[in-house]
């Protein structure tokens, strides 16, 4: 069973009080060692201040955290694929092939609004728009062959010129020509992570990794649809209390039935909490990037492909 | 132990280093860029010799000439905010600079990764304001065309003064409404970031044109300039104390930074048998391809033992035809072989000031150039990584530790306090 969680923490007072409050829960979390953490501002639909910008904190996090599927979450209709693309190739390289990505696309109006007027898209462009910008960033990982690098210093050949490429992205929202100036991500894309909510449906991107939340009717009809595609499903659940998520002893029910992979426990669970759910799903330590842990299908670039019909 | 020091050092990490063949070289590990220990290994290595910040460049375009990439050219131009995001995981000290365009970006982006490398490296952020004049860029962000020169300029003021409204609002309360209605931004909105321990990142330029200059003038606080002599390092620092006088602010409160490119060896003989072995290194096949990204043409197609083919670039050059003309006027009239003229070309890159020589020759290099009124400090560029960093830190910084010119201590937490000194602490 996999277990996922975020990096949160509550509003701690001056910058020094929440960076101890956040370096705290890090080490919790590693102490614990959940297979996936999700970090970023956009959690559950909300923001807060002492949550940081996902691209910033992962490289921060990577030395602190072992083992785990590192997740960002990004706000998809404000971030620019070229600079998401970039900052995730590099992370993945950083963080040993263990990065995800969840693009996200809650509505907060006061965030569009200190992005400007152009940022406030119609409720029907929602979905086209996350599905574009998610599109456009594949494409210019895709703009790189994963054995591109070469790095031979008798023979002075730093790459291989034959598989590095402008894409040409043409979407309705986005547009980027590429070549990106970084290369293929090791997991030739990170982890990508859907937080499945209301409206989702419109979306045609398929994800690597699931999350589903609701009532336990909707969770399992979702799950029993999702089972038919390949990828991996987490329920999202909650130790104490149900406001949120699903009750734990329910979502364990529909782990054992194998209906889902694993949960997500949302909020700020106690490490004895954590540690209690951690200790009755442990899982074998994995070598090698967390798509090949998880048994992930190695995406394709039809580009490579291509070269070689 | 002193906390002061008249000298002022940054490193300029970008890559494998300075010379383009630098990456062949024996003691060179240019795999290791993509590894999170080598950058922690560095951001400590830099700390340790109390250097006030490190500073990564950035691109905003494929490295390709015309849709080639070149194979020959070492490439890895990793996001900076990751490197220092990286570095500040294992550092508590040393300041950390990521160059960041205005003309691809927004404020509240920018605004709120700034926030993030603040408040997770402790108040040790810099912002390199730099502005996109590569004209593949606008194609990675769904433009067709560059803004005009002075028109990035205004926009980069624009989008400066448009970020630090993000911070001052996130210095009071986190949630309060930014306002900003002006010819390049329009917005009425709150960011909800966590407070910046700086209350702004250090603002950071690198204006050489006049309306960079200006620019520079009256937002930063350090300036990289390339200044190959100490006269011209002089008449830059001249200038721009002037123009940051006029602009109402004081100019010790603003550190020059010209670029050093360094070569150290045990003897001066030593240290030029590896600059001679950096510009070998770098073949003709890497040269052709140096000069085909800087002009946005590929030259792999002709032959290097023939004339420039001239005609053939400005056709389809993806620079500026004018400049691209004048770069080669001189050449072509010398009827210079294209080989020969990219050799050349790459063999003294960016314009700065190259020091090759032994530890005690580059101290009395540095101090010479601050006695002179030269410069502040100096931006170090590493010949090649790591090498070149790791024997300045072991052999010239106690020289200039002993000598007083460097501080042997942070007097402070945060990038702020290593600028400014212990002057303003009094």
């Amino acid at each position: 069973m996999l277990l996922s969680t975020c990096l949160d923490i509550a509003s701690e007072g001056t910058a020094a009080e929440s960076l101890a409050a956040y370096e705290a829960r890090v080490a919790t979390i590693e102490r614990v060692g959940p297979d996936i953490v999700l970090v970023g501002r956009e959690i559950d639909g909300a923001i807060v201040p002492p949550r940081l910008e996902a691209l910033l904190t992962l490289p921060w996090l990577a030395g602190r955290i072992s083992n785990a599927l590192l997740v960002g979450v990004i706000p998809a209709l404000h971030a620019v694929p070229f600079h998401v693309a970039r900052a995730l190739s590099a992370i993945d390289f950083l963080n040993d092939g263990r990065t995800g990505w969840m693009p996200v696309w809650h509505r907060h109006a006061e965030i569009d609004r200190a992005y400007g007027p152009s940022y406030a898209v119609a409720s029907d462009e929602i979905a086209p728009k996350h599905d574009d910008f998610i599109k456009a960033t594949q494409a210019l990982w895709d703009s790189w062959d994963g054995d591109a690098l070469v790095i031979d210093k008798a023979s002075g050949i730093y790459l291989d010129s034959d598989k590095v490429r402008r894409v040409d992205y043409r979407g309705p929202y986005f547009s980027t020509m590429g070549s990106l100036n970084a290369a293929r991500p090791p997991q030739g894309h990170p982890v990508l992570v859907r937080d499945l909510v209301a409206g989702d449906e419109a979306s045609t991107v398929r994800a690597d990794i699931t999350l589903l939340g609701g009532d336990t009717a909707t969770v399992e009809r979702e799950a029993n649809r999702l089972k038919a595609e390949p990828g991996l499903v987490l329920v999202k659940t909650q130790i104490r209390g149900e406001e949120t998520g699903m009750p734990l002893d329910r979502a364990l029910a529909l782990v054992a039935d194998g209906i889902v992979d694993g949960i997500h426990l949302v909020g700020q669970p106690s490490e004895s909490d954590l540690a209690a759910v951690r200790a009755s799903a442990v899982r074998p330590a994995a070598n090698g990037t967390a798509r090949a842990a998880l048994g992930l299908p190695t995406p394709v670039n039809p580009y490579t492909e291509r070269a070689f019909a | 132990m002193s906390a002061n020091g008249r000298l002022h050092l940054w490193a300029f990490l970008q890559g494998i280093g300075f010379y383009p063949g630098g990456w062949r070289h024996a003691d060179a590990t240019p795999k290791a860029v993509f590894d999170r220990t080598y950058y922690e290994r560095v951001g400590k290595l830099c700390e340790d010799s109390c250097f006030d910040a490190i500073v990564f460049g950035d691109q905003l375009q494929g490295r390709d000439a015309a849709g080639r990439t070149p194979g020959r050219l070492a490439i890895p131009t990793l996001d900076p905010f990751t490197l220092l995001s990286t570095m500040a995981g294992v550092t508590s000290r040393v300041g950390l600079v990521a160059t960041v365009s205005t003309t691809y970006n927004e404020p509240a982006e920018v605004a709120a990764k700034f926030a993030a490398l603040d408040f997770l490296s402790g108040g040790r952020a810099g912002w390199n304001i730099v502005t996109t004049a590569h004209p593949n860029s606008p194609m990675n962000f769904g433009e067709t065309e560059l803004l005009e020169k002075s028109l990035r300029y205004q926009r980069a003021q624009a989008f400066t003064d448009a970020a630090s409204r993000f911070w001052d609002a996130a210095a009071d309360d986190g949630s309060t409404a930014v306002t900003t209605h002006d010819d390049w931004f329009d917005f009425d909105g709150a960011l909800d970031m966590p407070r910046v321990p700086q209350g702004r990142p250090v603002l950071v330029q690198a204006g050489q044109s006049p309306d960079g200059r200006d620019f520079a003038a009256r937002t930063a606080e350090a300036i990289f300039c390339p200044a190959p002599t100490i006269e011209a390092g002089q008449a830059y620092r001249n200038d721009m104390r002037e123009r940051v006088r006029k602009a109402g602010r004081d100019p010790d409160g603003v550190k020059i930074m010209p670029g050093l490119a360094i070569i150290l060896g045990a003897t001066e003989a030593e240290a030029q048998a590896k600059q001679a072995r950096l510009i070998e290194l770098a073949d003709v096949g890497l040269c052709v391809e140096y000069l085909s990204e800087s002009i946005g043409y590929d030259l792999t197609v002709h032959d290097p033992k023939a004339p420039i083919p001239l005609d053939d670039i400005v056709a389809t050059c993806e620079f500026p035809v004018a400049d691209v003309r004048r770069m080669f006027a001189a050449a072509v009239e010398a009827e210079t072989l294209l080989g020969d003229f990219c050799v050349g070309y790459a063999g003294k890159p960016r314009g700065h000031g190259i020091f090759c020589g032994t530890p005690v020759q580059l101290a009395d290099h540095m101090e010479a150039w601050i006695d002179a009124g030269a410069c502040d400090g100096f931006t170090l560029q590493p010949a090649f990584m790591p090498t070149e960093l790791e024997l300045f830190c072991a052999h010239v910084v106690p020289i200039l530790q002993e000598r007083g010119l460097l501080r042997q201590d942070y007097h402070g937490p945060m990038l702020r306090d290593h600028i400014l000194g212990a002057r303003e602490y009094a």
